[in-house]
């Protein structure tokens, strides 16, 4: 105790953090390496905001402005009106639509509720799945046991390829195909890698916590839903984050199984495959995108610190 | 010795009544997600390889139509699935040799915590989270004509971009969408080596710091071999996902200049966007994926054998 209090005094002395090592002391080449790369990084880091940047300032451009720019290569120029700009956010959430197969037409704010929807289902079902997997596996010694654990490895290991042909006509025999619903089925896979993550977490919770539930008369199923669940919530957290992400930006799927409930990213792709010479209205298709863009940054600035920790203290180990 | 009988079956009743409970409760807990794996994976991987040997119009099997038409599309100088199967290579090999190695050295400037690190990490993970769409639109209007990089182009090299613009032209699309890949390949991949590098004990990285050991050696001699295990698991996947290796061809070209590859043509199979979503080439895509899994099979199990010739080092 003396001795850390001295330690902590002589790093006060020397202006040094408590942490402070020999890792942390550069010598002269180091310092210049380390200033090259940190050049290096600002200009990679500031080319990542420019997505922000480009969407932000051309959200806000009328049409005349916008091609105006674009002729004159300019499209990070200012725009003259950010107010008169706002419309196009309007715009887009009013007027801004795609046709559907039989001559409906979606707009936008349902677009929002498709995906939202779809986003629900598809997590509800994969975190579902997965935990009662990965928990049974991880804590249960039955006669399945080792053919179960071994489809989740084979499954995840072997490339199968090309199946998307007989998945189409699956989801078409099973009514699912063009439907809202058609996630919920192929997402209830408790083989793939959210059972990985769940089966180790649950590995890593004592057996004791459920011994003593089944003193005081529980049984399986409350140890599961009322103990190890919770416990197990970081993991779920992060895996849900990552699942919304991954679906909210999804757009293929929604394309190819669903076409006629366009999620917000699937129907902002069709609106622009529709654009013609004359009816191109970037400017809004760009305020369409932004507000696309704006719930994830939300979710990602919200959990960020989860999804950083949680990678980097449960990150694959071999 | 009736009362020790009676107790002993009593216990065994009490066994067997909670061995059964136990058993009720794995088979409410796993019927639903492995009747979901048997239909999802055994019976579509199953009605997959029928498909293959399956003519589209008869419904005829078992025929070889569809394995004539691949190999013709393969073989053909510009066909199809050759010029998508050059294409994916490229991809894949780009992302082996160039955005994995750049994965590793920043995830080593983070770890030794260069200044504003935490920043960085967050801003290199943007593109796993921002839509490709907002990238692929601001990266196509940084490369066009009119664009900022025409300028710089100019002005450095007296270069310019064609005005039909660098995605119009087979020498160029496929180039520079592997550029826009590598600018937007950062994120899961660098958090994974982060997660390994912080694993490291310090005692090791400090006794060879006092040593007068520098970063590179560092890197390469020590915490490389340290994070073998997660390495090698991520080159094990990137050749498990090698034949969807590619870039957003769909918002960047549609599959024109010749930049398609074999995700994006098994896509294209598929999907269209004039018939109600769906062109129905079943058949001709399972083929494909039958070829190509009796390829990659052996290829995963050669790697996962060579992989596991170089053990990871226990800490």
């Amino acid at each position: 105790m003396e001795n850390k209090k001295k330690m902590q005094s002589l790093f006060k002395k020397f202006k040094m953090k408590d942490d402070a090592s020999v890792l942390t002391q550069r010598s002269r080449n180091e310092k210049i390496l380390f200033g090259v790369v940190f050049a290096v990084f600002f200009v990679y880091g500031i080319s990542m905001l420019m997505p922000f940047i480009f969407l932000g300032l051309n959200s806000l451009k009328d049409l005349l402005e916008y091609a105006v720019d674009l002729q004159a290569g300019n499209v990070m120029a200012l725009p003259d009106n950010i107010w008169k700009g706002l419309e196009n956010y309007v715009y887009a959430f009013r007027e801004m639509k795609v046709d559907g197969t039989y001559g409906n037409v979606i707009y936008l704010p349902e677009m929002i509720f498709n995906s939202l929807v779809y986003i629900g289902f598809s997590i509800f079902s994969s975190l579902t799945a997965s935990s009662l997997v990965a928990y049974c596996l991880a804590k249960y010694r039955f006669k399945l046991h080792g053919f179960l654990y071994g489809i989740a490895i084979f499954s995840m290991t072997i490339p199968i390829v090309g199946t998307s042909g007989a998945s189409l006509k699956l989801a078409y025999d099973l009514g699912t195909y063009n439907t809202l619903f058609y996630t919920i089925l192929p997402s209830f896979g408790g083989f793939g890698g959210g059972f990985l993550v769940l089966y180790g977490y649950f590995r890593n919770i004592p057996w004791s916590y459920a011994e003593a539930v089944f003193i005081d008369g529980g049984g399986h199923g409350t140890v599961f839903f009322k103990i190890m669940l919770p416990q197990a919530s970081p993991a779920l957290l992060t895996l849900g984050i990552m699942s919304f992400i991954g679906g909210w930006n999804n757009y293929t799927t929604p394309l190819m199984y669903m076409p006629d409930y366009p999620t917000l990213a699937s129907g902002l792709y069709k609106v622009e495959q529709s654009f013609t010479r004359d009816n191109a209205n970037f400017p809004a298709y760009f305020a369409g995108l932004m507000l696309a863009t704006i719930p994830v940054v939300v979710v990602f600035a919200a959990f960020s610190d989860v999804i950083m920790k949680n990678f980097s203290v449960g990150g694959l180990k071999g | 010795m009736e009362n020790l009988l009676t107790q002993t079956t009593g216990r065994k009743r009490r066994w067997n009544a909670s061995k059964r409970k136990e058993i009720i409760f794995l088979f409410c807990m796993l019927v639903l997600p492995v009747c979901q794996w048997l239909v999802y994976f055994v019976y579509l991987n199953a009605n997959s390889f029928v498909l293959a040997f399956s003519q589209k119009r008869t419904g005829l099997f078992p025929v070889f139509d569809n394995f004539e038409k691949v190999w013709e599309s393969l073989t053909t100088d510009k066909g199809e699935l050759s010029i998508s199967l050059i294409n994916t290579l490229k991809y894949f090999f780009t992302d082996f040799l160039i955005i994995m190695p750049l994965c590793l050295f920043s995830a080593y400037f983070f770890y030794k915590k260069i200044a504003g690190y935490k920043v960085y990490r967050v801003l290199f993970y943007l593109p796993s989270i921002i839509s490709s769409m907002v990238m692929v639109e601001t990266f196509k209007s940084f490369v066009d004509p009119r664009g900022p990089l025409s300028g710089l182009l100019e002005m450095l090299f007296h270069y310019t971009i064609a005005p039909e613009g660098l995605f119009n032209h087979p020498d160029t699309a496929t180039n520079t969408i592997l550029i826009y890949c590598i600018w937007t390949g950062f994120g899961t991949k660098m958090l994974y080596f982060g997660g390994a590098m912080a694993r490291i004990p310090l005692e090791v990285l400090e006794s060879a710091k006092l040593e007068g050991c520098g970063p590179f050696r560092e890197l390469f001699q020590l915490i490389f071999p340290l994070i073998w295990a997660t390495t090698s698991t991520q080159i094990i996947l990137l050749f498990t996902g090698l034949v969807s290796s590619g870039g957003p061809i769909l918002l960047f070209t549609g599959g024109a200049s010749q930049t398609s590859t074999l995700s994006y043509w098994i896509f294209s199979k598929l999907y269209s966007p004039g018939m109600g979503g769906v062109a129905g080439n079943y058949e001709l895509v399972s083929c494909m994926g039958l070829c190509f899994t009796l390829v990659m099979v052996p290829l995963i199990l050669f790697i996962r054998w060579l992989m596991d010739r170089f053990p990871a080092v226990e800490y």
